[in-house]
């Protein structure tokens, strides 16, 4: 079989896991995590510096960076102006020129607000970021995003954190077949089977950071997303059979014994 | 000088960018530093003058999603 590999942009990837970095439990614990998830990509936030402590708690201390792409996020902006500027300071890291929009305009669901996302968006393709936007499961939205330049359109299954798994799996599958970049489901995945829906789906990835790393072994669940991702990727490519009302033997109706 | 930095005013000794990192011992950090809404190279902190009430944000890397 040929090497499923897909694309960001230019940059070739291999694994269909994009891991967050977020509520782990220990630095050891994310790191092993990590490593088992076979990820790629990482997913960060930008947030002031407590200054009143002396202790270095960036995120970076804890990964080696050669290997991993870094995708870090909008997240706290509730503009499209606060994206922007976000994306401009997480840049200046010289890390990544690479951003996940995400635009929140409401505090309880977190879900994002899709004109401020699709504004950011086009602002910050013209300033020659990959940008890569988290926005609802509107298969229009997903297309207007697509002609403003993003990189990858990621359409969430549910809102932030909930692991409801995908709410519109109709939305989803339209949103692939109309799409000409790839599309990566993020947030809302709450399991393996949800994550095995997706790839079945046609979507190119997942991104996950909640389901694996608030599970109670967070190593063991990031392997059996990776297995999920790539059991649901070879069932897409795979083609599954049609769904029938009625029972269809596997031995046929011919040459019965008993007859 | 009285700078607003992170959002909390603060009364400090510096008269440079360069200074107010290596007052708060950020040296060596992965920080990027925002003042007054424009983004300060790393280069350019030990040049780069501070002005009273000047807004400093000292940014890095956090987890998330």
């Amino acid at each position: 079989m040929k090497k499923d590999v897909w694309r960001i942009g230019d940059h070739v990837l291999t694994s269909r896991f994009f891991i967050g970095t977020g509520l782990f439990p220990s630095p050891y614990v994310q790191k092993e995590a990590i490593r088992e998830s076979g990820a790629e990509v990482l997913t960060f936030a930008i947030r002031r510096i407590n200054l009143a402590s002396t202790e270095d708690d960036s995120i970076l201390q804890h990964v080696e960076g050669e290997n991993f792409r870094f995708l870090p996020n909008t997240s706290g902006a509730s503009t499209a102006e606060e994206a922007v500027r976000i994306a401009r300071l997480a840049r200046a890291s010289g890390l990544s020129d690479w951003i996940k929009v995400e635009i929140s305009a409401n505090e309880r669901t977190l879900l994002p607000d899709p004109l401020e996302t699709l504004k950011a968006t086009e602002i910050l393709v013209k300033e020659g970021f990959t940008v890569l936007p988290y926005t609802s499961d509107d298969p229009i939205l997903c297309k207007r995003l697509e002609e403003a330049g993003a990189a990858a359109v990621m359409p969430g299954a549910a809102p932030i954190g909930t692991g409801l798994g995908i709410l519109n799996p109709y939305n989803i599958g339209l949103i692939v077949e109309e799409a000409k970049v790839p599309i990566i489901v993020d947030a809302g995945l709450g399991s393996v089977s949800d994550v095995a829906q997706a790839m079945e789906l046609g979507v190119s990835g997942v991104l996950m950071n909640t389901p694996v790393a608030k599970a109670k072994d967070p190593v063991g669940m990031a392997r059996a997303m990776r297995l999920a991702i790539e059991a649901g990727r070879l069932s897409y490519l795979s083609g599954r059979i049609s769904k029938k009302r009625y029972a269809s033997a596997s031995s046929g109706h011919e040459q019965f014994i008993v007859k | 000088m009285l700078l607003i930095v992170n959002g909390e005013s603060q009364e400090l000794d510096a008269r440079t960018i360069g200074d107010v990192i290596h007052h708060f011992g950020l040296e060596g950090r992965p920080v990027v530093v925002e003042a007054d809404g424009e983004i300060i190279a790393k280069e350019q902190w030990p040049d780069t003058e501070v002005r009273p009430r000047m807004k400093i944000e000292l940014v890095h890397f956090v987890g998330g999603g």
